[in-house]
Order: C-alpha cells, then structure tokens, then sequence
C-alpha cells in the first residue's frame, strides 16, 4: 500500500465510525483500535519524514482535482513536523488512556471514539491546503472537543461545554465569515492561489478579513480576550482530555493563526499585533495562574501564558524566533502533557481539585509527585530541562530585534511561573499531610506514558540537536511562502485567473 | 425614471437581510437568557452568513450550474451559470451547522438536568 497523507485523515475517521460495530465483537477492541490505528499513523509519520528528506514537500492531490480546482494536502517540513509531533502525542495519550473506565466500556467507547475524532480534525487542520477544507476540519476538531468537555454527567462539564460550545460558534463565525469575504474577492479557496492572489485585494477588506481570521482563530488558540473556554473547558473536562487540548487542539489553533498571518496576508504590521497581544495574553494569565487554587484551572492558565510567548516569538517573525516559537508548541506539548497528567493523578479523588490538600503528597505519591516537579522545573525554563532551550532562543531572537522591553518582560513573567508552580511542588514535598486523602494509584498505562515524556523532555534538555534540526527546516519552510506556493501550484497557468 | 434596476433591487434586498439575519442571531445570542433562545440565535447567525455566501456565487441572470445539455443549450444562449463553489460550501456549512445544533441542543438538556434550569443568569457553578 502506497504511503500518503491521505492516511492521517482517513483512517483515524473511519476507526471512529467503526468502533461501535467492532466492539460488538470484543469490547476490548475500543481499547486496543485507537492505539493500533495511532501506530499506523506513526509509522506512515516515520515513512513520510524519510520521503521528506528525500523529495522535498509532498503534496496529495484527492480524487484527481489538481491544484487550486481539488482539496490537497500539504505535507511539507513544516506541517509534517506539527503532524508527527500530534501523532505521537496522541500516541502517548492513549497510553495514558488505556485503562479509562475500565468497568464500563459504553462511556468509553465514546471518549475514544470523539479522541480519533480529534485526532483526525487537529491533523487535518494542520495538513489541508484549502481553506474551506480547513474550516469543516476546524468544525470537525470543536465538535468532539465540545462533546469531551462536557464528558462527565457529575461535574459542571455541560456548563463549562455549552460555553466551549457558545464561544466556538462565534469562532467559526467569524472564520466562516472571513472565508466568504476572501472568495468574494480573490475568487478561490486554494490556500496558495490566495496567497498568489492577496496582492489584488484592496487593503481596507484585506484587513477586515484578516481581524475576521484573526478574532475566529485567536479563539482556539487562546489568545487573550477570547480565551474565556479554556480554562473551565480543561478544569471540567477529564484529565487525559486536558492533554489533549494542550497537545492538540491548541496548536491546530495558533497553526491555523499562524498560516493565515504568515502565507495567506503579507500586511507587514501585523506582526507587531501579534507581539502586542502576546504580550497581554502573558501578563494576563499567568497573573490570573497565580490566584487559582484549582491545579486545573493554574494549569490551564498556564498553558493560555506559553501561547501568548509563542505569539511573541511568531510575531517577531525572524527565522530564529519562529525556530523558537516551534520549540516552544514541542516543548510545551510534551511539558504541559506531563504536567496535565500527573497533575490530574494529584487531585484523583479530590472533587474541587483544589492545591491544598495536595499537601504532603511527595511522600504518599512519590512518582507521580516526581514527574509534576519535574514538569515545573521543565515549564519555567530551567537549565537541564526542554524549557530552556525555546525559551533561550526566544529571548536571544528578541535581543536580536533590539526588543530589550520584552526580554525583561518575558523574564519577569517567568519569576510569577516559577512563584506558582513552586507553591504547588512545595507543598507537596514540605506540606503538612492533610487528614483523610485517599490516593490514587496510577495505571501502569499512566506511568508509562508519564515516563516517556519525561525522558523526552530529559534527552530533549541534554540534546536539543536531535529535535533542532527538524524544527529549523520547519521553520524555514514557514518562511518560505514562495516555495510554499511553488509546490503546491507546479504550473501556474494562465487559465485561473480571476473572472470577476 | 423608467428604468428600475429590479436586480440592484433584488441584491440589495437579498445582502440586507443576509446582515439582518446575522445581527438578529447576534442580539439572541449576546441578549437572551434563555439557552433554548441562545442556540437559535446561533443558527439564526449562520443562516445570514449561509445566505450572504449564496448571494455572492449569483451572477445577474445566471442559471443553475449544471453540466447537461439543457444547460449547454443555455450557455449557447449567451446566459452564464451562477459561482457552484458558494453553493456547495453552503451545504456543507448547513450539515456543520446542523450537527453544532444538535450538540448544543443536547448540552443544554444536560445543562437543564444538572442544574433545573434553563436561563444563563441561573447557572453560576462556573464563572462566566
């Protein structure tokens, strides 16, 4: 069978359809089909990289429709790298997963079946070449993460759901909206003929569909004032849920964000935005990070913070920043997994997930405790750990751009991580042992999958080469809208110009 | 005088309520405390936005954009077809639209379960 990136689409969605009739057979095959289906997946990951390497970006035509007329994806260093980081990610949460509702296969089912959704909208945002592609997989990614977010009957799910639900609607909204706007001028939905095209548009209605873009997308990835969901939607959502938002679906929304701005518009300024809302997003939530006392709730605002640092470092647009920036969506996907998962262990039995009565757990849990600390130390940026490195060659590209305010802005901010994230570890190890918390022992699924993430972020630490390399070609294809074009559209004939 | 342009008319009308539409569904969305009310708005919305999509594909006196020779004979006739991209993006856009309906309809069911009642100003278990 023929390799392609068709693969990434089309067989997680056709697992998910077929999960109900399989497990009819053997219930445990909702267990075991997700994982086989993400080891596929990584397997055609590891086999389309190689091809990478070889041919240069592929490009996947459907059903026979060339270019700007068909859907196609693009499976370039840039988009494989994100596809391959999902994958694995996705991977490693459903060990994580495997033993969910173990009693009871009904709920499970349908948790792993709406994962494989997810799966198959974030990889698809990441992966499609059209833009109205885009949008049904963006619907396809919010659909499920409503449904998960509201997965509990016994939590405050389908409040923190309907508001999920309520903001997202506006979201597609808006990007629905900028979608129409942008045919009605450019007259097509190829993401590189748009961005061939762009130069026609008169400016007033370029950036009234880039606010569009930017309103619709800032919304999933978190940007400050629209990221009103995230923190309810992770504190309700079940724990190997919250990974996935971090891991997944956020980073199908700042990629969204970030392909729009970079290969779509080149209106210069807009990179100053983005550092400006950046900025606010940061000082923001990690401010509002600071007085949760729900681990959940911290954690989730936490995450809100390193999307405002990836902003930043996408705003200042140098090819390091942007290196940096994909270091940062790595880093940040396999620290904030971790820090999810373990974090999730903490609070097991603990229905407000409050911090404190996670006192003394150091000594009860010692493992789990192990992996939050080191998740802390790693997320704050220390030395030996993942962290530093984005963090480091964000900070050396703003010095770079002689933006000296934002270095100090960054490092300040860092102080108020460190502030929380050491309350929390501090009080696990040195708190007095609250009376009466039940522990909760982690499935072996858990630990493993809790281990292979810290030994990345560890190996990652100690060796940034083994990752660099990949990050640098992604983004230098970021960068390179022309090349982008190039691929995607081989023969720009005269036959597609615009009629209207 | 004696030429009324019916299409500028007609494009006019059709624009206009495509922008009433989304701006009623707004005011349900952003003013109603109902949840029922709430998800209706957001269809209302997305019907506009559905409506203003198929009023750009339409191209003044076009017909319907299928190949047969029904329509080739038109074509010769010097009539042109309407934009079919518009057309088959809005029928996706109604499925998505529909599904995103059911799955509120469904959360505010649960909504109303969990908490016995329906009004937003009622349900204060998370901050919104």
């Amino acid at each position: 069978m023929v390799i392609s990136p068709v693969h990434y689409v089309a067989v997680p969605l056709l697992a998910a359809f077929l999960m109900p009739l399989l497990s009819k057979i053997n219930r445990e095959f909702v267990r075991i089909i997700p994982g086989l289906v993400l080891i596929y997946l990584g397997y055609v990951s590891v086999t389309l990289m190689n091809q990478l390497a070889e041919t240069g970006t592929i490009v996947e035509t459907i059903a026979g429709w060339s270019a700007p007329f068909g859907i196609n994806l693009v499976f370039s260093p840039f988009t494989g790298f994100l596809a391959s980081m999902m994958t694995a990610m996705a991977f490693i949460i459903w060990i994580y997963s495997y033993r969910f509702k173990k009693v009871d296969s009904e709920p499970a089912q349908r948790f792993y079946i709406l994962q494989m959704m997810l799966v198959t909208g974030t990889i698809g945002i990441v992966l499609t070449g059209d833009i109205f592609n885009f949008f049904v997989f963006m619907e396809i990614t919010a659909i499920s993460a409503y449904a998960l977010t509201a997965f509990y009957r016994h939590r405050d799910g389908a409040e923190a759901g309907f508001k999920y639900l309520l903001i997202g609607s506006f979201a597609s909204t808006f990007i629905l909206l900028a979608i129409v706007l942008l045919y009605s001028q450019v007259g097509t939905l190829n993401m590189a003929e748009i961005a061939q095209r762009m130069h026609t548009v008169p400016m007033p209605m370029k950036v009234s569909i880039l606010i569009l873009f930017l309103v619709g997308l800032g919304i999933e990835a978190e940007m400050f004032p629209l990221n009103g969901w995230a923190p309810d939607a992770y504190s309700q959502a079940p724990g190997p849920v919250g990974v996935t938002f971090a891991a997944l679906v956020v980073k199908a929304g700042v990629y969204g964000l970030i392909r729009v701005v970079y290969t779509l518009f080149d209106i210069p300024s807009v990179g100053e935005f983005l550092i400006i809302m950046g900025a606010v997003t940061l000082v923001i939530s990690e401010v509002a990070a600071l007085k949760q006392t729900n681990i959940k709730r911290m954690l989730a605002y936490s995450s809100i913070g390193q999307m405002g640092v990836v902003l930043i470092a996408f705003g200042i647009g140098t090819t390091e920043a942007v290196f940096g920036a994909l270091f940062l969506m790595f880093n940040h996907a396999i620290i904030k997994g971790l820090l999810f998962m373990s974090g999730s262990y903490l609070v097991y039995n603990n229905p407000e997930k409050e911090i404190k009565y996670l006192s003394g757990y150091g000594m009860k849990m010692p493992v789990i405790s192990l992996f939050f600390s080191l998740g802390a130390l790693a997320i704050v940026g220390l030395p030996p750990f993942a962290g530093f490195w984005s963090k480091l060659y964000i900070l050396m590209s703003a010095a770079d751009s002689s933006l000296y305010g934002l270095i100090a802005l960054i490092l300040a901010v860092s102080i108020i991580e460190i502030v929380y994230y050491f309350r929390v570890v501090g009080r696990l190890y040195f708190g007095k042992p609250a009376e009466g918390s039940i522990m909760h022992k982690a499935t072996p699924g858990g630990i493993i999958a809790m281990s292979i993430l810290s030994i990345t972020i560890l190996v990652v630490g100690f060796y940034p080469d083994i990752i660099s390399s990949y990050i640098h070609n992604a983004a230098e294809a970021l960068l390179d809208k022309a090349q982008y074009i190039e691929n995607v559209l081989p023969s720009v004939n005269d036959l597609t110009q615009i009629q209207n | 005088m004696s030429s009324i342009d019916y299409n500028q008319i007609m494009s006019i009308g059709i624009y206009g309520s495509a922008i009433g539409l989304i701006l009623i569904g707004l005011y349900a969305v952003l003013m109603k405390k109902h949840l029922t009310k709430i998800v209706i708005g957001l269809s209302i919305i997305d019907a506009g936005i559905h409506l203003l999509f198929v009023a750009i594909g339409y191209i003044d006196n076009g017909t319907a954009p299928i190949f047969s020779p029904k329509g080739l004979e038109m074509m010769a006739a010097g009539k042109t077809m309407v934009d079919p991209v518009p057309q088959a993006l809005v029928l996706t856009a109604i499925v998505i639209g529909f599904g995103v309906t059911a799955v509120a309809l469904s959360l505010v069911i649960r909504l109303y379960r969990h908490n016995k009642t329906a009004r937003i100003d009622q349900i204060k278990s998370l901050k919104w």
